[in-house]
């Protein structure tokens, strides 16, 4: 009966040794297990209001039935996206409980102009929503009312042309109709979508410059001449035609491409809140309910399109080399 | 009339019929309009699934309630302790609250809910008629104007400097100076931010705001007792006072319509606002004054015109909305968002196919301050007596309701330490005599003076003289020098009038 324990003491603090590692680990390994366990909260680098705000709206209303959780935004604009980015960098956990929705195109483009207070490898965009081409676009009144009328004014003067802002890729675009047909222009920073579309319907500048999705939002206050890309909306787009097709150029489609980025570190330290976010992105575009509610909110459903890693690290590499090429005509330097 | 007045008019009884809607909404409008770091707009945004939830027609009267309310509820603490609760209502304390502290608080909530009302219901009724017309404003007011407008409101430094000139340059010169912190809008290069990612936006208005006025504030009543200078004239409140305020302000009716439309003109710019607009109008309402020095000092007129402006100025944000797609402001941006939700599609082609929509949001603003006027008006008996409260209560609850409210618009703890600061800088220039508002008008008005000038110069390739190439333009920069010559040769003529009456 007096069976002794061959327990000895170092076997003894082995075993405890390990057992407050799992207990210390636990939580842990729950937490991750259970993953979401709150909502996630999506740094936004422009204003409520614009196309990113009605884009975002529009995809987590479906993403959050397939991750099991809400998303909250919250709105940083400034400085061309840069505080978003900054404040997602600097102020957010890499917990994968935040993530960024960016656009791809100017907010890279940025980083090529004026690089950021972090490595801009440290954060990765995983899952691409849409593409949408930039746009030329006059106010419904304007007296530009052909691509012929603004290439035969901008060879007598210089027109001013209103952008989002000056690192755009709808601003590159014009830049590069400029050296096609030998025009003249002046590029104007507007601040943002809205202020865009009302600089050119009101006559502050001549004609302007963006993302084609805002242009269809804006309806029949304005009137798309010119595509720097693919016309996937034929009439709304009033039927404008791609550069490329009209001056046999080979321009890249000059897009803005919303996708959802996330920390580096994030991914790295917890791979199974990675591959779940990336699954149920991913299994958010094989549901219809997208196109409806994309339908619902006014979006634009021939823009989604759906990219993952691979795809938005190109999109990113492609931007950075478009804004090195691009920077003394976009800065001024 | 013909098919639109039976449409006005069918829409004027279906909007009455959601009085249910428009009387809580009221409410909670004046409640976020009075908290600084609230607005109508990011309050749509916190409610937004329960606007989605909603039907078309009552979302929209929803959000159109909650915009004018909010704007209304902005002036009350404005006027009570010298809190404004939006940048809009910036102008309102300058008079607001000498009155409060003279034990004039209900007088002067009545005259403030009375030309708001009334400047809003007018304004209203005038952006329903003439939208085409209004709607061509913007069309005109381009960067180079806007310049002018901008001087009209930052002129008015020097109005308030007039008892020292010198120390009210220094501040307005401080304030554009903070408000010039931020990245330049044509290349989004940071200027004196200091390694501080919080400023590259520039200086956040609401810390600036609630520090400058309200923390400062606080550090001088806690001197006190309370914050009026006559206990005893507010805690017998009655109903006389407030109809005396109702009085004062009808007595000015005119002065409601004229100031009124300057909100409301001012409010069709796409990008320009309730703030610029309250300046401008308090300016203009101080230059034609026969009375110029009683400005400051509690005068009746000094806090009709912001007020009257403030509230044109949400009729005329409908307009570029409504006619061009195009949202005036904030609010009327997260309006587009949750209507284009509902399938609304904004632009000229509104009042051909959904009419009721369009004429639904203007008779919806004209209810909503219809009914606000009868519900709120019977409140300012009680809410006067926030003055009365002891100052060593009331001093915790502002510096504690005013932090909270610096750190919500963006989430920054930066932002309330940025408000305290703020509170320093307000007690030293005030215990100095330097006019905090000459410092807030800069910190507001500067960055979009810079704005529109920076644009201006891009578009003319550096030219200065394209700031008087245009007709409208010349004619505001003479309009311009012309008020700001008036006064003084006014001044001049009342002074030699005195000398011979002497």
């Amino acid at each position: 009966m007096s069976k002794t324990s061959d327990l000895s003491r170092r076997k003894f603090l082995g075993t405890s040794a390990a057992a407050s590692g799992l207990i210390l680990a636990a939580p842990h390994i729950a937490h991750a297990a259970g993953y979401p366990e709150r909502n996630i909260s999506v740094i936004i680098p422009t204003r409520e209001g614009g196309g990113a705000d009605r884009n975002f709206r529009a995809f987590s209303s479906i993403w959050k039935t397939k991750l099991g959780t809400d998303f909250e935004p919250g709105f940083f604009p400034g400085a061309s996206g840069r505080v978003g980015y900054e404040v997602y960098m600097g102020k957010n956990e890499p917990d994968a409980y935040s993530l960024i929705f960016g656009n791809m195109g100017p907010e890279v483009l940025n980083w090529a102009m004026q690089p950021p207070t972090f490595d801009v490898d440290d954060y990765f965009y995983f899952g691409r929503v849409d593409t949408d081409p930039g746009c030329l676009f006059v106010g419904s009144e304007s007296k530009l009312q052909t691509l012929d009328d603004i290439i035969a004014e901008g060879k007598k003067r210089k027109l001013n042309v209103g952008t989002s802002r000056m690192a755009h890729p709808a601003s590159i675009g014009l830049l590069s109709l400029g050296e096609v047909t030998g025009a003249d222009f002046n590029l104007i920073p507007l601040s943002g979508g809205k202020n865009t579309v009302a600089g050119a319907v009101t006559g502050e500048v001549d004609f302007s410059v963006l993302t084609s999705g805002s242009v269809i939002a804006a309806g029949d206050a304005v009137k798309t001449l010119l595509i720097f890309g693919e016309n996937r909306v034929g009439e709304r787009l009033h039927n404008a035609p791609s550069m490329n097709d009209v001056y046999g150029t080979d321009l890249p489609e000059m897009l803005s491409s919303r996708a959802f980025g996330i920390h580096k570190k994030a991914a790295d330290d917890h791979p199974d809140r990675m591959d779940k976010l990336m699954t149920t992105f991913k299994a958010t575009f094989d549901d219809p309910a997208l196109l409806e509610a994309y339908v619902a909110s006014k979006g634009t459903p021939e823009y989604l399109n759906y990219g993952g890693v691979d795809e938005c690290a190109a999109f990113k590499a492609a931007m950075l080399e478009l804004g090195e090429k691009y920077k003394p005509l976009l800065t001024g330097a | 009339m013909g098919e639109t007045g039976a449409i006005l008019i069918e829409v004027f009884f279906e909007t009455i019929g959601f009085w249910w809607v428009i009387i809580p909404t009221i409410f909670l409008g004046l409640i976020v309009g009075g908290i600084p770091g609230f607005s109508a707009a990011n309050t749509i945004i916190i409610l937004m699934p329960l606007t989605l939830a909603m039907n078309l027609q009552t979302g929209l009267v929803f959000m159109v309630t909650l915009y004018c309310a909010a704007r209304m509820g902005a002036g009350i603490p404005a006027i009570l302790v010298n809190i404004p609760g939006t940048a809009g209502a910036a102008a309102t304390p300058l008079d607001g609250y000498p009155m409060a502290k003279a034990g004039k608080g209900q007088q002067a909530l009545a005259i403030s809910f009375v030309a708001s009302s009334i400047g809003g219901l007018l304004t209203t009724l005038i952006a329903l008629a003439t939208m085409p017309i209004l709607a061509r404003v913007g069309f005109y007011m381009h960067s180079v104007e806007m310049i002018v407008v901008m001087l009209f409101g930052i002129s008015l430094i020097a109005s308030i400097a007039s008892q020292d000139m010198l120390k009210g340059l220094i501040a307005g010169f401080l304030g554009l100076m903070i408000g010039s912190i931020g990245t330049d809008v044509v290349y989004a290069t940071p200027r004196g931010t200091f390694g501080f990612l919080e400023f590259y936006d520039g200086v956040p208005l609401i810390p600036a705001l609630v520090g400058l006025f309200a923390v400062s504030e606080a550090f001088i009543i806690i001197e006190k007792k309370v914050i009026v200078t006559h206990e005893g004239d507010v805690r017998h409140s009655n109903w006389h006072d407030t109809f005396e305020g109702v009085r004062m302000a009808l007595a000015r009716w005119w002065h409601i319509v004229w100031t009124s439309l300057i909100g409301l003109v001012i409010g069709v710019i796409p990008g320009a606002g309730a703030s610029i607009a309250s300046f401008v109008a308090y300016q203009q309402s101080r230059t034609v004054s026969k009375t110029p020095e009683l400005y400051g000092t509690g005068h009746p007129e000094g806090l009709i015109a912001p007020e009257s402006a403030n509230n044109g100025v949400t009729s005329g944000t409908l307009v570029p909305l409504l006619v061009l797609g195009i949202p005036g402001g904030a609010t009327a941006a997260i309006m587009l968002v949750v209507m284009q939700f509902h399938g609304v599609s904004f632009g000229p082609s509104l009042f051909e196919n959904q009419p009721k929509i369009g004429y639904g949001m203007f008779m919806a603003m004209a209810v909503a301050y219809l009914l606000m006027f009868l519900t709120i008006l019977p409140l300012s008996r009680y809410m006067s007596h926030v003055t009365t409260i002891p100052t060593i209560y009331l001093a915790p609850m502002i510096i504690s309701f005013t932090l909270v409210g610096g750190f919500v618009p963006r989430e920054y703890m930066f932002d309330m330490y940025l408000a305290l600061g703020f509170g320093v800088l307000g007690y030293v220039a005030r215990r100095t005599g330097y006019h905090v508002a000459a410092i807030l008008i800069g910190i507001i008005l500067g960055p979009l003076l810079e704005r529109y000038f920076l644009l201006a110069l891009k578009k003319s390739d550096g030219d200065i003289m394209t700031l008087f190439s245009s007709n409208l333009g010349n004619v505001l920069w003479v309009a311009l020098v012309v008020s700001l010559i008036t006064p003084v040769v006014l001044n001049r003529r009342r002074n030699k009038a005195k000398v011979v009456r002497q």
